[in-house]
């Protein structure tokens, strides 16, 4: 922690008035994620700034866990099964994201061949073509090369939504780690090249810890990306996850709305720790690793 | 972090190896991927099973279906036996609010009877079923689109008629024509006549009835007796064209300005599928020429619509944002409460109001359902009134149909083989789940109209009704199981009587073509009402911009026919 | 010596960059390939047998043609488009560097604080997202918006913010939604990046005396160039096409049709918003999106003078 300090050394009055400042800004969030929370354990959606809809109740998360959708009637869902669908796709993702584009940027970064400033550049246009329309060949691909069985079936969407979902964050990926490893210090690598290490070894022991924050920040992105997605979900998965069920059940004319509140908070739990631990870990080992 | 690299590794590896497997097994079934889907878009039962190849040994790869229950579902439980198939699997998808559960339980409850049967018969043969529901039934449609054709979706699809046409034209559906008309005598002829014209394209059946529902004009008896209004004669003045949309107008006029209510009207909202458009078949307009299989816009009838909403929205009567009104916190409560003298609804509100707290007690200030003795005491219904006089009062109805996937049974061993048989079944399980009693359920259960004369008889059935009330039929036990609370909060006497009261009005109803282009349609009308509601566009603006809209798009202008010119000299009231 | 590190240097550079090419390949170059042949096809509800072999010409591109020049929605669509792109980009970029920048500067344990905040919006599904804002900018006294400004007397009775205060009411209430999203992008990315320089520039400039400004605007902003390029970039590219929030906004009335549409929306909607699901429209609307999408991109990559930012790998041999 020395090293924070030496940055905040300069005058703590300056640093109040920009939590002051963040924290103007963010009101609306606190307020909007304030409600919902409030909302997840009221009978009634807590909207406004009257008090009277707030009904405290916790049946919405008893109802939750038992998988149903409203007071009465209503077909039971396994929740808890899609909770665990929504992490398998969302580590998923962020694991093939991280693999590939770890790989790629330190290519891009550190080795020098033809046509590279091009491919950099044609890697990030790709984002110009959306998700949307891709999905329509990606579809055509996963039909051509669905397999027939049941159950293989099954767990091959699983696969296959998570590369192609993916697919869909290296581009920015790569661009991002690769910023990172531009920034570590040609020295490092080159006396461990000198040692006889191979490119790959120097890649793994070497560069990998040092761009720590990269990784990060491309993890928790990634993650992000599957945790939360719709669209390819919908499409590709034959199971289901809590965005599909979240998303196939609210505002519609006669939704429960606070059941739903506590549906969303619950499925925003898990990312804020993943968030909170991943920040965490790679950062503080990070600070201590830049030595030269 | 060296340990957390080879964890990402390791997990990129196995997806590697999977999707490997993947394209493994995709080369190796060209032939698997691209024959199924020819075959299904062109089903051809019943003269598939040529009597010529049955040999002694050979077991029955089909039978032929008689009209005879019994008989049929014997013969496809012996023929499936005779193939060793001794477990058939089917998924049920469905959609709709949580008081409709018999869409899924339905089918369970039909599979049960079934088993049964066989049981009875001494075949070994079962069948089970595996849910699929979500509350958003254009978001079920949609997954059925694209979960179709990889062979992923249910085994009977339980939604809104209006995707038969696009479902039909793209093989993912069943036609069962054949089938049907076997039954007609024995089962259909009993449905209601009107509901059937949803279930087919051209004249080819593609589904079964599930349920339907009327949208009944409420209005408020507290409301009403405010204005010195006596309401006791009013549903046949409704019923003869007497009492047209001008009198709403005026009475709803008459309870704001006398401050006995804050809104003469009250509608619903949404896009695809508005009930507004009551009112062009109110005003004798039509939606669809079935001659040209065309869609129409009957300009006068969307003009005159478009200038009474505008008219209410102009003068206070109807709020001019209502098609942003949140459901469960304005539109509801501004009904139970009686700030409106008129509701345009749905027979569904009736058990809607009672299981959700809309209703804030004066008494007590709490939130809470209305009991069923308020909504009796407070609820007046009639039909959707005639436009003007010398018309006819209307209803709108969206049926729920049973559609059978093109692909049924593919879970299933031998499914190449016994493709006919199994979509059989398929047929007969729903022939089953269209008994009387079961429709009868789901009737009283979410407040729907059953779709045959035998299940509203059983609405009369006081005896039948007690057994329900306290679970004494017979029914499987998941199914018991997963409708006695709804059963218990909406199965009472006051609600079936409703129910009995308002079946009527199907004599009155109109559907909205089930065309594949007319969502499109629909989106356009929805976008303009609310910009006429909010004064944003005069009813002559409205109409011409629904018409630019209808020309921008090549495909559109295809499938509409504009007809008729705006009314000169047509006055509202 | 060198030309033996050379030629494993090109095995190696294969190792490290297969992933990604065959990555890039069966999702990218591929699916590319395809979607523009989709687009001469009438491809819909996904009925791959039905309508691969059926080639339609053009007819994809005279319907979009003619809808964007004969629609009157359509024309609004356009500016709303541009007001969007423009605006979100603008705060999506800024905001995030302030963002980075002010939680650079506090105390970490705060700073944690705020930015799981901000990448909430991120991590809610969609439609939950939708939801919170809905009943923000909802018209009537149930909004939270609303509800404070007449609690501090600012307006009488409730307006309908997306509806009534044409146009830059509902351009806001987009802007806002996609914005609180699109910043927390550029945070993470500055902030990582602000992470990783090494501490003992900025302790160096310390111990000069640099005052925060000095520290930001003469070391921290140079050394983040290149992640600003990105940023502004990607968000430009993302912005162009993107719909979902928007989507949902519309769908539940919060914002005017007319005018809270943008141009991927329009399209979406008209594709797979109505019934059918027209998947030979919207490969056609990717096709011209993605040109016009690339040119884009490319004048942005130039004017901020990519090339110059891709320096040769100096100890690469």
């Amino acid at each position: 922690m020395m090293q924070l300090w030496d940055v905040e050394v300069k005058s703590r009055k300056i640093e109040i008035v920009l939590i002051l400042a963040v924290f103007l800004a963010s009101l609306p969030l606190i307020l909007n994620y304030g409600l919902l929370i409030l909302s997840s354990f009221s009978t009634e959606m807590v909207t406004n700034l009257d008090p009277t809809s707030f009904r405290p109740t916790i049946d919405n998360w008893i109802l939750l866990f038992e998988g149903r959708l409203s007071v009465t009637g209503g077909v039971r869902e396994d929740v808890v099964r899609y909770t665990i669908n929504t992490a398998i796709v969302a580590l998923g993702v962020a694991g093939v994201v991280v693999l590939v584009s770890v790989m790629a940027g330190y290519a891009m970064s550190r080795m020098n061949f033809k046509g590279r400033s091009l491919i950099m550049q044609m890697i990030l246009l790709l984002h110009a073509f959306p998700g949307v329309a891709l999905i329509i060949a990606v579809y055509l691909i996963f039909r051509a090369t669905l397999p027939s069985d049941i159950e293989l079936a099954r767990i091959y969407s699983f696969a296959y939504v998570i590369v192609a979902r993916a697919a869909l964050e290296i581009p920015m990926s790569i661009w991002l780690i690769k910023g990172f490893f531009d920034r570590v210090p040609w020295e490092v690598e080159w006396a461990a090249i000198i040692d006889g290490a191979s490119r790959l070894r120097v890649w793994r022991e070497v560069m990998l810890p040092m761009v720590k924050p990269g990784i990060a920040a491309i993890a928790i992105f990634a993650f992000l990306a599957g945790w939360e997605d719709l669209i390819y979900v919908r499409t590709f998965l034959f199971d289901r996850t809590l965005a599909t069920y979240i998303e196939s059940n609210i505002n519609v004319e006669f939704a429960y709305m606070p059941l739903l509140a506590a549906a969303g908070t619950l499925y925003l739990l898990p990312t804020i720790l993943f968030f909170i631990l991943t920040q965490r870990l790679l950062l503080e080992t990070s600070t201590g690793g830049i030595k030269g | 972090m060296a340990g957390n690299t080879t964890k990402y590794a390791i997990i990129g590896i196995i997806i590697i190896i999977i999707i490997a497997i993947g394209a493994y097994y995709a080369t190796q079934k060209p032939a698997q991927t691209t024959t199924t889907p020819t075959t299904t878009s062109s089903p051809s039962p019943t003269t598939t099973s040529s009597p010529s190849p049955t040999t002694t040994t050979a077991p029955p790869k089909t039978v032929e279906l008689t009209g005879d229950f019994n008989k049929d579902i014997i013969a496809v439980g012996k023929a499936l036996e005779a193939n060793g198939i001794s477990e058939v699997k089917f998924t049920v998808w469905a959609a709709g609010d949580p008081n409709s559960v018999m869409r899924i339980y339905g089918i369970y409850e039909a599979a049960h009877r079934i088993n049964k049967i066989w049981a009875d018969n001494g075949i070994n043969v079962k069948i089970t079923v595996n849910k699929y529901w979500i509350s958003d039934f254009n978001q079920l449609y949609q997954e059925y689109l694209s979960k179709q054709p990889l062979g992923q979706a249910g085994d009977f699809f339980v939604d809104s008629y209006v995707f038969i046409g696009s479902l039909a034209k793209e093989g993912y559906i069943l036609d069962i024509t054949p089938w049907v008309n076997k039954y007609w005598d024995s089962v259909f002829s009993d449905f209601y006549k009107p509901l059937w014209q949803g279930m087919k394209v051209g004249d080819k059946y593609y589904g079964i009835p599930q349920d339907t529902e009327a949208r009944p004009l409420y209005i408020r008896k507290d409301v009403a007796k405010c204005i010195g209004w006596d309401l006791s004669n009013v549903a046949d003045l409704v019923k003869e064209g007497k009492f047209t949309w001008k009198d709403v107008y005026e009475k709803a006029k008459e309870a704001v300005s006398k401050g006995c209510s804050e809104w003469g009207l009250i509608h619903r909202k949404g896009s695809a599928h508005p009930d507004l458009i009551q009112f062009i078949y109110a005003f004798g307009g039509k939606l669809y020429d079935p001659e040209k299989d065309k869609l129409v816009l009957d300009v006068p009838a969307v003009y005159k619509w478009l200038y009474v909403e505008w008219k209410f929205a102009q003068d206070g009567l109807l709020p001019k944002d209502i098609m942003s009104w949140d459901w469960a916190k304005q539109i509801h409560p501004t009904i139970v409460e009686g700030k409106t003298l008129f509701d345009i609804g749905g027979t569904w509100y009736w058990t809607e109001w009672q299981t959700k707290d809309y209703y804030t007690d004066p008494n007590t200030g709490e939130k809470r359902g209305l009991k069923p003795e308020e909504v009796k005491e407070w609820f007046y219904y009639t039909l959707f009134p005639a436009g003007e006089e010398g018309l006819k009062p209307v209803t709108l109805s969206q049926p729920f149909a049973w559609m059978i996937n093109s692909r049924a049974g593919e879970q299933n061993p031998k499914y190449d083989e016994l493709k006919d048989l199994y979509h059989k079944l398929a047929f007969l399980i729903v022939v089953k789940a269209s008994d009387p009693d079961i429709n009868a359920i789901h009737s009283v259960i979410s407040a729907h109209v059953p779709v045959r004369k035998k299940a509203t008889e059983l609405l009369y059935d006081k005896d039948w009704i007690n057994k329900l009330v306290n679970l004494q039929l017979d029914l499987a036990p998941e199914v018991k199981d997963n409708i006695k609370d709804i059963v218990a909060t909406t199965v009472n006497e006051i609600n079936v009587e409703f129910l009995a009261n308002v079946s009527y009005m199907l004599d009155y109803t109109h559907m909205a073509p089930n065309h594949p282009k007319y969502p499109a349609l629909a989106d356009i009308f929805a976008e303009t009402v609310d910009q006429v509601l909010r004064g944003q566009m005069t009813p002559e603006e409205a109409v011409q911009h629904i018409i630019s809209r209808i020309q921008a798009d090549p495909e559109l202008s295809q499938a509409v026919e504009i007809v008729g010119e705006i009314p000169g000299g047509w006055q509202f009231p | 010596m060198k030309k033996n590190i050379f030629s494993t240097n090109k095995v190696q550079l294969l190792i490290f960059l297969l992933p990604a090419f065959l990555i890039v390949l069966l999702f990218y170059i591929i699916p590319i390939i395809i979607t523009v042949y989709v687009s001469f096809t009438p491809m819909r509800n996904w009925n791959i047998d039905k309508y691969f072999n059926v080639i339609v010409g053009l007819q994809n591109y005279n319907r979009l043609f003619s809808l964007i020049t004969r629609d009157p929605v359509a024309r609004q669509v356009v500016m709303n488009t541009v007001v969007f792109v423009a605006i979100t980009l603008a705060i999506n970029v800024l905001g995030g560097l302030g963002l980075a920048l002010a939680n650079f500067f506090i105390d970490e344990r705060v700073s944690t604080g705020f930015r799981t905040l901000w990448l909430l919006p991120r991590m809610t599904p969609i439609a939950v997202y939708g939801l919170l804002w809905y009943y923000f900018f909802h018209g009537s006294s149930i909004g939270m918006l609303n509800s404070i400004a007449m609690s501090l007397g600012l307006i009488k009775k409730p307006i309908a913010w997306g509806q009534e205060v044409i146009p830059w009411g509902p351009w806001s209430i987009i802007i806002i939604v996609n914005g609180f999203v699109g910043v927390s992008f550029g945070m993470v990315i500055f902030y990582s990046a602000l992470k990783s320089i090494p501490r003992e520039l900025i302790i160096a400039a310390r111990v000069d005396g640099a005052s925060n400004w000095k520290l930001t605007t003469n070391i921290l902003i140079p050394l983040l160039r290149w992640h600003l390029l990105f940023v502004t970039t990607w968000q430009l590219l993302s912005l162009l096409t993107t719909y979902a929030h928007t989507f949902l906004l519309v769908e539940w009335g919060v914002v005017s049709r007319t005018y809270g549409q943008t141009w991927a929306l329009y399209v979406f909607n008209t594709a797979f918003g109505r019934g059918e699901q027209d998947q030979g429209l919207a490969a056609a609307a990717a096709v011209i999106l993605v040109i016009f999408g690339a040119i884009l991109g490319w004048i942005t990559v130039r004017a901020l003078g990519f090339n110059k930012m891709i320096t040769k790998p100096k100890g690469d041999i």
